[in-house]
């Protein structure tokens, strides 16, 4: 059964912060009639449909998807199970959508708690002659694989596929996991026909259904009452019957600088927020974020992980000395368990070890392991910490209503005097206000125990990272660049130098790696500072000399200015976007770069200044050349100063990137005397 | 006298290594230090065949992990399926200094299902268990044991198992029953050790003190410069089938017998068949049709089960659900070319692998099976998992190496055909009116052949967006607009695609003062420059031969002349020709480069004249033209 703490859940809908009310431009579904399909009959007609526009060349496209969605009550677990109806219909275009006659349903188990499939049922109809001839799924069509402890995938391949089959299946899944129903999506990468979701809640049962994405679908809702059977008893309750219909979906596809494609494709998703079992005594529903706190607070693997121990004290007591200034005790801890925890490269905001000291003792952990340690060991030395939950890019947006299982990370909020820092422990090159890039998802619920309150801030990152190269070269007979390139790099772009140097098996793989990308360039010496003090600017300091960049034609030699930090396609390709631009941090590029040219050649004209400067200077690039006696310098700067850029600023961003590889290819021509 | 002293040497030092904790890094020679990420310190594999069907293996291992390269090495795992069982799991953890950190209990090993995407079923399972650990270096030791009831292969010895590993001590022991034979092959060098004991032979080899190798880019592998044996039964017992595998002629025959009578199609599909060739004038063209059906009417779908990884779907099953996987499309197809009085053979072949070994028979040497219609001087060869390739064309993961054709006597082997340069061809026709302002207009177009064919293959089923992408990628021009992407397969029985792109492109001349500079390579540029490599250990390859070829014709801007052409080049070496010449007439420019490739596997040594081959390839493709204006 459920665990009692979930009966504390809300049921308000919630308080919506500024943070996740940044609006995308939602498309309200059109209403759609209802659509009735019986399995095993095909209409003809359905044998001609063919996508259209922007999906004209799918590869399959769904005619009809059908989910029911209800409760029953269980002997075998003296409760509620959820019984989960399913009935799907394609049409087959193209042989590369045969992977869709491959079905596979996973079922999850734990303990007790199972998940079981039934009358599974499934034919391919194809038009012979103008007869549909309809092929059912026999017995050695199906397998069962056991995947591991908890998963048992049933699996099952179609018959008589070919390009043209209409194929379709049906199923039912019973389960005894109430707390999150399985998602509703409207939409996939093909394109959908129709798609509705029939839900019948009772009022024993109260969840909280979140639509995410860039669909909206009303759903059309009645009350009726309903009769529940259990033992030869009945129960009578009232049910909330919610159908969601969506028609004419176009396919949904990945872009670049997303957080994930999930945020854009129209869906619908319940957690439960609170139950009443008939014949128990009435619970309240819980209302508010407040509960979640409080059941938060209460979970050995989150608030409980942070009593007092033994092993945090001699930890503090060991990095924290009495000369320490109060002002430095966060960082202290913090670079304590930087050096002494390993991320074992999973997000989680619960605890899979049994304590800090459990987590000190193994020396690696999940993120909630590593930053709830990192929270009790600044508990415990009296610093003003508390912890942040949030849902990472490649989990979603969070939305927004009270809803625990849409989180999947915590880092710490410290408070030092009025600035509030945030702390995320997972790698050793993260500073102060430095997290995790995948934890750049604008928003996070603040978890005040002490206040018993939760409350949504924004973690949008404002600084900006930056990246100046500066680079003084010298070109010789053999048309060869010697000299020196110092690397400046701040916040993100320094963790992502930073990752990459620690991350190479030493110094000269790094160096071989950056040979590499750069073809031509030879480092002769490399030195990097601060690399071991992620607090301050990475420096790098690059003895390099550069062949095969100043070509000679005739009397003439002529080279691209930017040499390889030149920016040579245009990241936005496509024309068109549905999705904003999510850079997840501001971010300014500078390359200087100054070349003494020889005696006996002469400059010709230089390239004209630019500056071009959109959305009112939220986006720009400039570039300057100069030269003063046998020196040319050359200045190009590319500035993004938002984290994220709406759908309407997309067409204004090509553009921009249009400019700058048109001006970055630019070359400056010598002439010999 | 001096060996006393040796001696006495010897032992001291002895003395003081156990002193030492066992796995104390500071222990590992130097040498093994070099370019290593991972040091096997120890590792001893025992294999006793009990009888035909069933043996036990005996595992044991420790190794040092040096380095964040070293960490994939950091897991301990074993497969097993319905015929072999794992049990005695046992692993720890070391520091540095060669102190225990933690024993691992069962609950640490995770257990899976190994069946991949794309593969329905199979009945592969694994057993691991990742060590982790916050500080480098430290030591991971573990051992197990493996029943089998059921025998295919004896596992090789490989004890350099990728780059970066270096080796303190390996060894592995095969125990067999003296009623019983094995073969091997070995490694130059290397010596078997062999002492008889009761009833059974035990064989070892073993090495130490091996160096690790630094990564070599296109390697063929390090199998020259490190120890292995590879083993196999002659006779074994398998999911209720007895095989005898001494030679090829042999395995093939237990292939045969598990093949027979798999071939019986049901009347209504005999029918279809011969009312499907009956137009057909000969044997070649029933191939195609019934091919041609094939691939309209069937699809892919892994199934792997017991014996059933050598033994084929019946065809009356594969035509009854129009699926299969390699084995059982293979063998329907043989079914419909008998029911159309066509004698074929299976092939069993390894994919992507090297071919078979002549004179070593054994069942791991391949993955995949196709198809062979033997004939005097027309033999075709059919792949019978693709929809989409013509009818005799197998791809070049399949061409030009050794294979077993499944025949009425047995195993045969034969060779699968070899794409030369000029069959894996990209030739190209293109046409650009330059312009000084705005816009220059571009059209292309393109055939590609065999293997390169084979590459452009997914264009043809791409949706418009994704194809707009891809295409605009690949063209590397700045701000490009695709007006007109079209891709095809005309002629349906050749491996061709042809390709025709029209595009405009704002920045095709970039400017320079008062001049323009053209690019005059617009599209196939070879863009990386290779790193020579000092003291190369192992040999090298190209993934496969080719001829581009490239004929651009430019016309320039109205108020412009040519200041400068570059010179034409020419290079020819062992490892392919390239030239590039550039020529004017009137107002065009005519840009033409021809460049062949041969894949070959080439010495360690030759490595960095074939780094400089591709640089001065690198430098000629990057060579500009100057125009300027005409007064």
């Amino acid at each position: 059964m459920l665990r009692i703490t979930l009966l504390f859940l809300a049921l308000l809908a919630g308080i919506r912060s500024n943070a996740i009310a940044r609006q995308n431009k939602e498309n309200k579904a059109e209403p759609v009639a209802e659509k009735i399909v019986k399995f095993g009959k095909v209409d003809p007609e359905e044998f001609n449909v063919r996508p259209a526009g922007p999906d004209s060349s799918a590869a399959a496209i769904v005619l009809f998807d059908k989910g029911t969605g209800r409760f029953e009550l269980s002997e075998r677990k003296m409760g509620f199970i959820y019984v989960f109806e399913r009935h799907l219909r394609y049409k087959i275009i193209d042989k590369t959508a045969y992977n869709l006659a491959n079905i596979e349903i996973p079922l999850f188990n734990i303990g007790d708690n199972q998940t079981s499939l039934h009358d599974f049922e499934a034919a391919t109809y194809n038009l012979e002659n103008g007869q549909i001839v309809p092929a059912k799924i026999g017995r050695s069509s199906k397998f069962t694989e056991h995947q591991d402890k908890n998963y048992t995938f049933k699996k099952f391949a179609l018959p008589n596929v070919k390009e043209g089959s209409i194929i379709e299946f049906k199923y039912e899944i019973r389960s005894d996991f109430l707390y999150t129903l399985m998602p509703w999506y409207f939409q996939r990468e093909i394109p959908t026909q129709y798609s509705e979701f029939d839900i019948s809640i009772p009022d024993f049962l109260r969840y909280n259904i979140s639509q995410n994405g860039l669909l909206k679908v009303n759903p059309y809702k009645e009350a009726v009452v309903q009769k529940f059977r259990i033992y030869g008893n009945e129960l009578q309750g009232r049910v909330i019957r919610s159908v969601f219909r969506a028609g004419n979906l176009p396919a949904m596809k990945q872009e670049k600088f997303i957080t994930t494609i999930n945020d854009y494709i129209g869906k619908v998703e319940f957690e439960l927020n609170g139950m009443a079992m008939p014949g128990t005594s009435f619970l309240d529903y819980v209302k508010t974020w407040p509960k979640i706190v409080n059941e938060l607070r209460q979970t050995n693997t989150f608030g409980g992980f942070l009593s007092p121990r033994g092993e945090i004290k001699e930890v503090v007591a060991k990095v924290v000395s009495k000369d320490s200034k109060p002002d430095t005790i966060p960082f202290l801890l913090f670079d304590y368990v930087k050096k002494n925890l390993k991320w074992n490269h999973m997000n989680a905001i619960y605890a899979s070890s049994k304590g800090p000291d459990d987590v000190l003792k193994k020396g690696t952990g999940n993120s909630a392991d590593i930053n709830l340690t990192l929270l009790a060991l600044l508990r415990e030395a009296k610093v003003d910490a508390v912890p942040i939950i949030l849902s990472t890019r490649s989990n979603g947006k969070h939305p927004g209503l009270p809803m625990i299982t849409k989180f999947n990370n915590v880092i710490i909020d410290v408070a030092i005097g009025e600035k509030h820092i945030f702390f995320d422990a997972t790698n050793k090159n993260h500073t102060p206000d430095i997290i995790d890039f995948d934890n750049l998802n604008h928003q996070g619920l603040r978890v005040d125990f002490a206040a018993n309150s939760g409350t949504w801030v924004n973690t949008d990152e404002f600084k900006t990272s930056k990246k100046v190269i500066s680079s003084v070269l010298t070109l010789d007979k053999d048309n060869k660049l010697n000299g020196t390139m110092q690397v400046l790099t701040t916040n993100y772009e320094a963790l992502a130098r930073r990752n990459r140097l620690t991350e190479a098996q030493d110094r000269n793989e790094y160096i071989k790696q950056f040979s590499k990308e750069n073809p031509g360039l030879n480092v002769t010496e490399y030195n990097v500072d601060n690399l071991d003090n992620p607090n301050e600017s990475l420096f790098e300091t690059i003895k390099v000399s550069i062949a095969d960049n100043v070509e000679s034609a005739g009397n003439l030699l002529f080279f691209s200015p930017t040499l390889f930090e030149r920016t040579r396609e245009n990241p936005f390709a496509v024309q068109d976007r549905k999705y904003p631009v999510d850079f997840g941090y501001p971010v300014e590029e500078v390359n200087r770069i100054t070349i003494e040219i020889p005696e006996g050649y002469t400059l010709d004209k230089l390239p004209e200044n630019e500056r071009i400067s959109l959305l009112q200077d939220a986006a720009s690039f400039s570039f300057q050349v100069s030269r003063e006696d046998n020196k040319i310098s050359m200045v190009s700067k590319i500035s993004f100063k938002k984290d994220i850029y709406d759908v309407q600023e997309y067409h204004d961003l090509r553009e921009l990137f249009n400019n700058i590889v048109r001006k970055q290819t630019e070359q400056i021509v010598l002439k010999k005397n | 006298m001096k060996s006393t002293i040796a001696i006495l040497l010897q032992m001291l030092l002895f003395l003081h290594a156990g002193a030492q904790e066992k796995y104390d890094v500071a222990s590992i020679p130097a040498n093994l230090l070099k370019n290593a990420a991972v040091v096997i310190r120890e590792e001893e594999t025992v294999y006793e065949v009990k009888n035909l069907g069933s043996a036990v293996m005996y595992c044991q291992a420790a190794l040092t992990i040096l380095n964040k390269n070293g960490e994939s090495a950091s897991n301990m795992h074993e497969f097993y399926n319905r015929l072999s069982s794992i049990s005695d799991l046992k692993a720890s953890l070391y520091d540095a200094s060669g102190k225990k950190i933690r024993d691992y209990k069962s609950a640490d090993f995770t257990d899976r299902s190994v069946a991949s995407e794309g593969t329905m079923f199979q009945d592969d399972r694994i057993k691991y268990l990742e060590f982790t650990s916050n500080q480098f270096p430290y030591t991971i030791a573990y051992s197990y044991r493996v029943d089998y009831k059921g025998i295919r292969t004896y596992p090789d010895w490989k004890p350099v198992k990728s780059w970066g590993t270096a080796v303190e001590n390996s060894a592995y022991v095969i125990r067999m029953p003296d009623d019983m034979t094995f073969k091997y092959l070995k490694s130059e060098g290397l010596s078997t050790d062999s002492v008889k004991a009761k009833n059974k032979t035990e064989y070892r080899w073993s090495c130490s003190n091996i160096s690790a190798l630094e990564y070599e880019p296109l390697s063929t592998g390090f199998s020259r410069n490190s120890p292995w044996v590879m083993l196999a039964p002659n006779k074994f017992e398998y999911d209720n089938s007895k095989a005898n595998i001494e030679n090829w002629v042999s395995l093939g025959a237990w292939m045969q017998e598990l093949s027979k009578g798999m071939q019986e199609l049901p009347e209504t599909v005999k029918t279809r068949i011969l009312s499907l060739v009956s137009g057909a004038r000969n044997d070649k063209e029933k191939i195609m049709l019934l091919y041609r059906y094939l691939q309209a009417n069937t699809r892919y779908v892994g199934i792997q089960l017991g014996i059933g990884g050598y033994k084929p779907a019946a065809a009356e099953k594969v035509s009854l659900v129009s699926y299969g996987d390699c084995k059982g499309l293979s063998n329907y197809m043989k079914a419909m070319l008998q029911a159309a009085g066509i004698h074929s053979d299976l092939v069993v072949i390894g994919n992507g692998m090297p071919s078979l070994n002549t004179r070593f028979a054994s069942v791991n040497q391949a993955n995949h099976m196709i198809l062979c219609v033997p004939s005097q001087n027309d033999t075709t060869w059919l792949e019978c998992t693709s929809p989409y390739v013509p009818p005799g064309y197998i791809g070049n993961g399949n061409s030009d190496r050794t294979v077993l054709l499944i025949t009425e006597n047995g195993g045969k082997l034969a060779r699968t055909p070899r794409y030369v340069p000029e069959m894996n061809y990209q030739k190209r026709q293109v046409k650009v009116a330059l312009a000084g302002e705005g816009n220059s207009s571009v059209s292309i177009d393109t055939r590609y052949g065999h293997a390169q064919f084979e590459e452009k293959l997914g264009m043809l089923t791409l949706g418009p967006a994704e194809k707009n992408k891809r295409v605009i990628q690949n063209l590397g021009i700045p701000g490009v607009q695709v007006s007109k992407i079209e891709y095809a397969q005309q002629d349906k029985d050749r491996p061709e695609i042809t390709e025709q792109i029209e595009l405009r492109a704002p920045q095709l001349l970039t400017r320079g003062g008062d001049r323009l500079f053209l690019v005059l390579n617009m599209l196939n540029r070879e863009e990386t420059a290779l790193v020579p490599v000092t003291d190369r250990k192992t040999p090298f390859r190209v993934s496969y031969s080719y001829l581009d070829e490239d004929e651009i014709t430019y016309t320039i801007p109205k108020d412009y002349k040519i200041e400068f052409l570059p010179e034409n080049v020419r290079i020819i070496s062992e490892f392919g020709e390239y030239t590039v010449g550039v020529t004017a007439k009137g107002d065009q420019l005519i840009y033409k480069r021809h460049m062949m490739v041969n894949s070959r596997e080439y010495p360690p040594e030759k490595y960095n004249d074939y780094v400089a081959f591709r640089k001065k390839i690198y430098q000629a493709d990057k060579q500009k033209g100057i125009l300027v204006r005409s007064e």
